[in-house]
């Protein structure tokens, strides 16, 4: 699997939604994700992909859609 | 000596418009005049904590040394790549010293004549503590005296925030505008600063100066009503005119401060977006004093749930956030002061948002039974609105003016 | 667009409202038409703007209106409130209401500055609630409501050093609104140590001055129609005639209409808004504790007291008396309320303050009292047997000696002895 996938497979996890065909869904503005899911969103990160996102790191910004969450992971590898 | 309260009349306005006159015209031509902002910076904050005031002058002056070690100590110590979690926790726990010891000390009155107190020691505290947690996770690497100074004593907004965070405020400071930009600034500026004067001069003014007065001394009348409860008409309407004073009071002064900054080229982030327009309680906490429910967000919330999950202390995710939310709310009503109504009030919030959740999860569930229309949105915004309104009576204090 | 022009459409507007504002704001503007149907209307309003201001009141004390100070008893606006019977028998004075509901001494202290030279020399009446006479005296909330930058830098800019001038200071800076702006609190203090105030503060108040003459000059009439409506309407219900026999009858008649709804003599609608069901068992026996002898209004009193001498004013006090139906209901000591007035009664008569109207003696009467503590018809009436006389007839002028005395902690927790042992 790669990154990618891995990331809508979370992400589907988390929204009950497949999001892969919809790459630039603001997760925030629709309420797909909430601080909780967010939360969520990082350790999962963390675990499946190894890549270590402190909170700090997280500006709303720059990972409110799929497409983003998924540059902003290969930066931080 | 003068003393100048933050916004506090129309001559404010000017004196600190012709101040921050050269500071417009240098950045019209793309320059920060550093020297003469930083000047102007001190003679502001002493015409607002000097004079009669000066008391509190000194316990900014010892707060900010006390502060500036601090940080400048830790990010040291972080740049020899230690990290343990003991030094990060002390150094915490350091930083809110000063604050708790002002919350507490109206508790024992018997010691009056002593004070660490200044205004605004609550909101320089979330700047304190955003940075040494930044600094732990690393996404603030170094840090020098005179930017955290500039970033932590910023006047416009020293008494009653937006919050600002450290990385943000300083891509502004360093980087002075390009003219069309610092143009649309200042236009911006130009609005939020009148936007203010209707908000908190002309609105607050009559709900707060005019209307409150006759309310309250109309609740306090009704003392026995409702089987001794107090409970009456007047009351709501205290209520409705004590929430509707309180926003736009507070929004008045906080577009002030944003206006002041964009005048000084900086984009001070916005603290209330339309708040009694949000369907249910958790918007309301995106809208209402956005840069402190997003900094309890962000450094509370957000860390503890983080710090829980990572642990697998509680595995449950609804009892995690349900948790995280008692806990977020909680240090929310301390911060705001140790009496009863402040505490009940965070209580109530956590309660709010927690059942607000439960309905979600319903709502999300059974998406197909439950009617979605313009009237079921009106209702959700109208039961928000009174949820709220009654959680800021709580907050008002009245009710203990009432009962005890 | 060139970036200049974008500057102009910017700052343009806010250039040009700003001084629009300051122009208005600082051209002599104070000398506006009064009409007569304003004063009748300010006289009777019972307005904070009116009470805030001077340019009403130094017109209507320039005709034949009399200041009647007091608090909530003014807004008791039955047929027999003195406002109605003055208007209506076209008696050669006519009363202009100062105060409601929560204005004590320390505001009507206030209230008085700016119209110095109007009331020289002239007469006031003056009702003293013993309910003013707390433990903590003049709450700060309540003061701030009445209180008027305007009076305040009126006072500040002619006041010379004296006891009073000096108590009046401190006093002020004891309360929030002292606290306000950060010039009158550095003069306040000045003055309060017995300095000068120096030639800048001087002129800053002078401008401040100028700018608040102008806004009590154009917003103080607003609202000014609130109980003149009232005020025709008593008039209808009062007999054609002058005369002291037919207007008890009128009293009796009205209150016993009034009053049907409760045995404490208390007015219906105040009694069904108020205390209507189980609210009133709370307050059985609630004021036992109530005692008004001892209280730093006391001294609030006697700044105002000053004042009338410095204007040479002659002064008609009324102590009312307390619903006595009521006060045995919630407690209330009739004693105690003897003793207050006796206190209140020294206090004035020994420095020469001798038109007293004392109605405490008269709590058991019927009909004296509009509700609880409120003076209405036949009080009203028996108010003015008093009242009359003292306006419409010459008055020797009075020899007032103030003691600094009264100023102190002692005379606010003392009791006057037989002999005036201090």
């Amino acid at each position: 699997m790669t990154d990618a996938e891995k990331i809508y497979e979370i992400l589907k996890d988390l929204t009950d939604e497949d999001l892969s065909e919809k790459g630039d869904t603001n997760l925030f503005e629709t309420g797909l994700l909430d601080s909780m899911a967010t939360v969520q969103l990082l350790l999962e990160i963390q675990t499946e992909l190894n890549v270590d996102v402190p909170v700090s790191e997280f500006e709303r910004s720059e990972w409110e859609t799929p497409n983003k969450i998924i540059a902003k992971v290969q930066t931080l590898k | 000596m003068i003393n100048l309260q933050p916004y506090s009349n129309p001559t404010y306005f000017a004196i600190i418009l012709s101040g921050l006159l050269p500071v417009i015209i240098g950045l019209y031509y793309g320059k920060r005049l550093k020297i003469y902002e930083s000047l102007i910076s001190l003679v502001f904050l002493i015409f607002t904590f000097g004079g009669n005031h000066w008391h509190q002058g000194i316990a900014l002056i010892g707060y900010t040394i006390f502060q500036v070690l601090l940080t400048i100590g830790y990010a040291h110590y972080r740049q020899q790549k230690k990290n343990q979690t003991s030094v990060f926790v002390t150094m915490i726990v350091l930083s809110i010293i000063p604050l708790a010891i002002v919350k507490l000390t109206p508790l024992f009155p018997a010691n009056h004549g002593f004070n660490l107190g200044f205004l605004g020691i609550s909101y320089l505290t979330f700047k304190t503590v955003q940075v040494l947690m930044e600094l732990r996770d690393g996404t603030i690497k170094e840090i020098s005296a005179s930017q955290y100074l500039h970033f932590l004593l910023f006047f416009p907004t020293i008494s009653s925030g937006p919050i600002d965070r450290y990385r943000r405020f300083l891509k502004d400071y360093e980087n002075p505008p390009a003219r069309d930009v610092y143009l649309q600034n200042i236009n911006k500026a130009v609005f939020y600063l009148f936007q203010g004067f209707l908000y908190k001069y002309i609105i607050g003014y009559y709900l707060g100066t005019r209307l409150l007065p006759v309310v309250t001394h109309l609740a306090l009348g009704q003392r026995l009503a409702f089987g001794g409860t107090g409970f009456s008409w007047y009351l709501l309407a205290y209520m409705y005119v004590y929430s509707l004073y309180l926003f736009f009071d507070f929004a008045g002064y906080s577009l002030f401060a944003i206006s002041i900054s964009y005048f000084m080229g900086i984009q001070t982030p916005q603290n209330f977006n339309k708040p009694f327009a949000s369907h249910n309680i958790k918007e309301f906490w995106n809208r209402w004093h956005m840069t402190l429910s997003f900094w309890f967000r962000d450094f509370i919330f957000m860390r503890f749930t983080f710090w829980i999950m990572k642990h697998r202390w509680l595995k449950n995710r609804v009892r995690i956030s349900q948790l995280a939310y008692l806990v977020n709310f909680l240090i929310m009503g301390f911060w705001h002061g140790v009496t009863w109504y402040y505490i009940v009030y965070g209580l109530f919030h956590a309660g709010a948002i927690i059942i607000n959740d439960y309905w979600l999860r319903f709502k999300k569930k059974h998406q197909d039974k439950i009617p979605h229309n313009r009237f079921t949105e009106y209702f959700a915004i109208f039961l928000t609105f009174n949820v709220v309104c009654f959680s800021f009576l709580i907050f008002s204090g009245f009710l203990d003016k009432l009962w005890f | 667009m060139k970036s200049t022009k974008k500057l102009w459409l910017i700052f343009g507007p806010v250039i040009i409202a700003a001084v629009l504002v300051w122009g208005i704001l600082l051209l002599p503007l104070n000398h506006r038409r009064v009409t007569n149907t304003d004063l009748k209307r300010s006289a009777v309003s019972l307005s904070t703007n009116v009470y805030h201001g001077t340019m009403l009141k130094q017109a209507a004390f320039s005709k034949n209106y009399v200041p009647f100070m007091g608090s909530s008893e003014l807004l008791r606006m039955d047929p027999l409130h003195p406002s109605v019977l003055a208007a209506k028998y076209h008696r050669s004075y006519q009363p202009f209401l100062l105060g409601s509901a929560g204005s004590q001494s320390l505001n009507h202290f206030f209230a008085l500055q700016g119209v110095h030279r109007q009331l020289q020399g002239k007469k006031i009446v003056f009702i003293i609630s013993p309910q003013w006479f707390t433990k903590h005296g003049q709450t700060p909330d309540a003061f701030g409501y009445f209180y008027s930058p305007l009076q305040a830098i009126d006072w500040l800019l002619t006041a010379k050093d004296s006891a009073s001038t000096r108590y009046a200071a401190n006093r002020l800076l004891s309360m929030p609104s002292g606290q306000s702006s950060s010039v009158m609190t550095n003069a306040l203090q000045k003055v309060a140590d017995g300095q000068e105030i120096s030639h800048s503060e001087q002129l800053f108040l002078e401008y401040r001055r100028r700018m608040l003459r102008n806004e009590d000059a154009l917003f103080s009439k607003i609202k000014l129609d609130r109980h003149w409506e009232r005020v025709k309407k008593g008039e209808r219900q009062l007999p054609t005639k002058d005369s002291n026999q037919i207007l008890t009858t009128t009293a009796i008649q009205l209150a016993q209409k009034h009053t049907s709804n409760n045995d404490l003599g208390i007015d219906n609608h105040f009694y069904a808004q108020r205390l209507r069901g189980s609210r009133i068992n709370a307050l059985r026996g609630s004021q036992k504790h109530f005692d008004y002898r001892y209280s730093p209004e006391y001294s609030d009193l006697e700044l105002l007291l000053s004042e009338f001498k410095q204007m040479h004013t002659n002064v008609l006090f009324v102590i009312p008396p307390i619903n006595q139906k009521w006060s045995r209901y919630t407690g209330l000591s009739l004693p105690m309320l003897k003793q207050t007035a006796s206190k209140l009664k020294y206090q004035l008569n020994s420095q020469g303050f001798n038109h007293i109207l004392d109605m405490t003696s008269d709590s058991r009467d019927d009909y004296m009292m509009e509700d609880t503590i409120h003076l209405g018809w036949l009080g009203w009436l028996k108010m003015d047997e008093a009242v009359k006389p003292f306006l419409t007839q010459p008055q020797a002028q009075p020899h007032y000696h103030l003691k600094s005395y009264f100023y102190t902690k002692n005379w606010q927790q003392a009791l006057p002895q037989k002999e005036g042992s201090h």
